[in-house]
């Protein structure tokens, strides 16, 4: 398969706009007034403060005698900070440091940004090194009147980082103003908008924020062609060989027909339903790579057998809502199966799939199969996005087998043919486009 | 080893087509046999690594108890495609129709006490008020040959097909006098189902030869008996690691 039917989601080509300003010139509440006027779940703010370099034992002794110099550019990471930037901006999942300002130093914890649509950079650095420009799409410049930004700076540091008086005061004329006009006033000239005021300039705002609601609009237009694409190369192609349809046995054939039958009572509908599970499961797990193994029986006799041990660990992702009605079936055959979740939402405006949660195993790139479990695949716009959320946590691809019990052959097509080494098992092929009975029925709801 | 080891065990690469032989692992997996009536479940690799487990001595019981469940519904899930069915036609929640197909006729559960108990679990799982009837065979300490101590089943058995169970079957000397009892209480050899973990060629011969019409489902056939007609390799006694072990 060539790279032609390759799948990008909404947030493979994130968009970052840089938010640089002296100190207490009112970036952070520019970043989230923008935020809050955007009102959308893909937006991140990212301070640049977790980017501060962990600083040497004599450094930090300087530091809280408040004669570090952080208000230079020399303070911050800009090597991670780019790195990190990369991967955001291509859709991987990025682990941020987190830097405390009481210890002086990086934590052992990281927060995780996956996903964004727009990620906000913040910090006075913002527009400063010319890689981190380079990934920019909009760059501006918070404008503030500088007594109000030492004020401002003062009750921050003192309420909030601990500090006191005499230390600010004294780390604002060593520091502060000085690399002011030296390095932050510059970055003025390559902004692409100063915004002056802060929060209260709600015109700006207003701009800004339509600016980016053009840029996403684009994107999800660009998106659902995207799919459109993909739903084209699978519509003129017989059924990929890695999908799966379990053999239609009588058994089969005859739960088919109490699931479909609108008459079937609720009680036996879900009862036939976590039957039919634990047959998809078990032909699922047959993916997982075994390994040859010798076991004896027990005395007297001690018989050796030539078998296979299971040396991988077998995980199962849940797409919301629908997924969890495999979760009875699933615990029947694999009762301790580490299982994530993942929900994904058509927004009904645009008819696009959109991704609201994520919680997933953290070694989950180690497993030997991750099964993914949706009882029902109409366009595959919700499988495709949930099979690229777990290729960017690492899972690859051959390892993935996406779970359903009714797919259309286009929808299977579209998800194969974006992901060729993925595999998917199905228990009925219907049409493409279904409404989603399959767990409303068993939901009850 | 036993020095009277009989026939090699076959070995072959199992594993999914898609994965070329160099790929797949190799494992013993069941000797195949001529006769008609005995369906062998498909030799997935996840079926060689559930026996895996419940064949090694050092799996405890907790875990013997549910793997073996696993291949009992796998068993169950085969049987039951056995059954009858008749076409149905119905529409769907979309509003196509589907022409699927009904459950046809009553079935009924039959134990070989106590090991074939074990098997009930999966049996239920399937389906779900399923009547139950049991049967007791000893071995004659006099005579050493299979005797009928005790049994219970449904009255109106013969109008059910039985799904018989019993997890192993060594010489089938219990296995073919349950199906003795049943057919004298009137049950048609052809709607007799023998559900069977472990098999070994001679008992499943005896079955071909003395009741070609039950169908024998069985997730494994051994290489033979040892002489004093355990299975080999096996996995030791059923009943003693699923209750007491």
């Amino acid at each position: 398969m060539g790279t032609s039917s390759r799948y990008s989601p909404p947030w493979g080509d994130a968009s970052i706009i840089g938010v640089a300003g002296g100190s207490g010139s009112g970036k952070t509440s520019l970043a989230l007034a923008i935020v809050a006027s955007l009102n959308l779940p893909w937006v991140v703010i990212m301070s640049m403060d977790s980017f501060y370099k962990p600083l040497t034992p004599a450094q930090s002794k300087k530091a809280f005698s408040n004669d570090y110099d952080f208000d230079s550019p020399e303070a911050i990471d800009f090597d991670i900070l780019v790195d990190r930037l990369r991967d955001i901006k291509q859709g991987k999942v990025a682990e941020i440091p987190v830097y405390s300002f009481e210890k002086h130093a990086r934590v052992e914890e990281t927060t995780t940004i996956y996903s964004p649509h727009v990620l906000i950079l913040e910090g006075i650095f913002a527009l400063h090194d010319p890689r981190v420009l380079e990934l920019l799409d909009l760059k501006i410049f918070a404008e503030a009147d500088s007594d109000l930004c030492l004020s401002r700076r003062l009750v921050r540091d003192i309420k909030e980082r601990g500090r006191d008086i005499e230390g600010c005061i004294k780390q604002w004329f060593d520091f502060v103003k000085p690399n002011f006009h030296k390095y932050v006033a510059p970055q003025r000239e390559i902004a692409d908008v100063i915004v002056p005021r802060g929060i209260e300039n709600k015109v700006a705002i207003a701009m800004l924020s339509d600016s980016i609601q053009k840029t996403l609009h684009r994107k999800s237009t660009l998106h659902q062609q995207e799919l459109r694409r993909l739903g084209q190369i699978a519509e003129e192609s017989p059924l990929s060989e890695n999908a799966c349809v379990i053999k239609q046995t009588n058994q089969v054939r005859g739960i088919h027909t109490l699931l479909m039958n609108p008459e079937t009572e609720s009680e036996e509908y879900i009862f036939y339903f976590d039957r039919m599970t634990c047959l998809l499961i078990e032909k699922a797990v047959d993916f997982l790579p075994f390994t040859p193994a010798q076991v004896s029986t027990p005395a007297p006799h001690n018989y050796p057998y030539m078998g296979l041990h299971k040396t991988l660990e077998v995980s199962a992702v849940v797409i919301l809502r629908g997924g969890s009605a495999f979760e009875t079936g699933l615990r029947r055959t694999i009762p301790d199966c580490r299982t994530g979740r993942i929900l994904i939402q058509t927004n009904y405006r645009t008819g696009e799939p959109e991704l609201h949660y994520r919680a997933l195993p953290s070694n989950i790139a180690e497993h030997g199969l991750v099964m993914l479990l949706d009882p029902q695949m109409s366009t595959g716009g919700a499988a495709l996005m949930a099979v690229r959320v777990l290729v960017d946590h690492g899972v690859p691809e051959d390892r993935i087998v996406f779970v359903t019990y009714l797919a259309g052959r286009v929808g299977v097509n579209r998800v194969l043919s974006a992901f060729p080494d993925v595999r998917a098992v199905v228990a009925r092929l219907g049409d493409d486009m279904e409404d989603r009975w399959v767990e409303t029925r068993y939901l009850g709801c | 080893m036993s020095s009277d080891m009989q026939p090699l065990a076959p070995s072959q690469s199992v594993g999914p087509e898609y994965r070329p032989a160099t790929q797949k692992p190799t494992a013993t997996v069941s000797t195949p046999l001529p006769h008609e009536n005995v369906h062998t479940l498909p030799q997935t690799p996840q079926l060689i690594a559930l026996l895996t487990m419940i064949r090694d001595k050092n799996t405890g019981r907790a875990d013997f108890i549910f793997y073996s469940n696993r291949i009992i519904r796998l068993l169950v899930e085969e049987g039951l495609n056995h059954l009858p069915v008749v076409g149905q036609t119905i529409t769907t929640p979309v509003g196509r129709t589907y022409s699927g197909v009904k459950f046809e006729g009553k079935i009924c559960g039959v134990s070989i006490m106590r090991a074939g108990e074990a098997m009930e679990q999966g049996l239920r799982d399937c389906c779900r008020s399923v009547r139950i009837g049991k049967i007791l065979i000893q071995r004659d300490e006099e005579t050493s040959k299979p005797k009928l101590f005790y049994h219970k089943l449904p009255e109106d058995i013969a109008d059910r097909w039985c799904l018989l169970l019993d997890p192993m079957l060594a010489t089938g000397g219990s296995a073919l006098m349950a199906v003795e009892v049943l057919k004298s209480r009137g049950v048609p050899e052809d709607h007799i189902l023998f559900l069977n973990l472990i098999a070994s060629p001679e008992g499943a011969k005896s079955f071909a030869e003395q009741f070609p019409k039950v169908r024998v489902v069985t997730a494994f056939v051994d290489v033979g008996l040892d002489s004093k007609n355990y299975i080999i390799p096996g996995l030791g006694d059923f009943g003693d690691r699923f209750y007491t072990m």
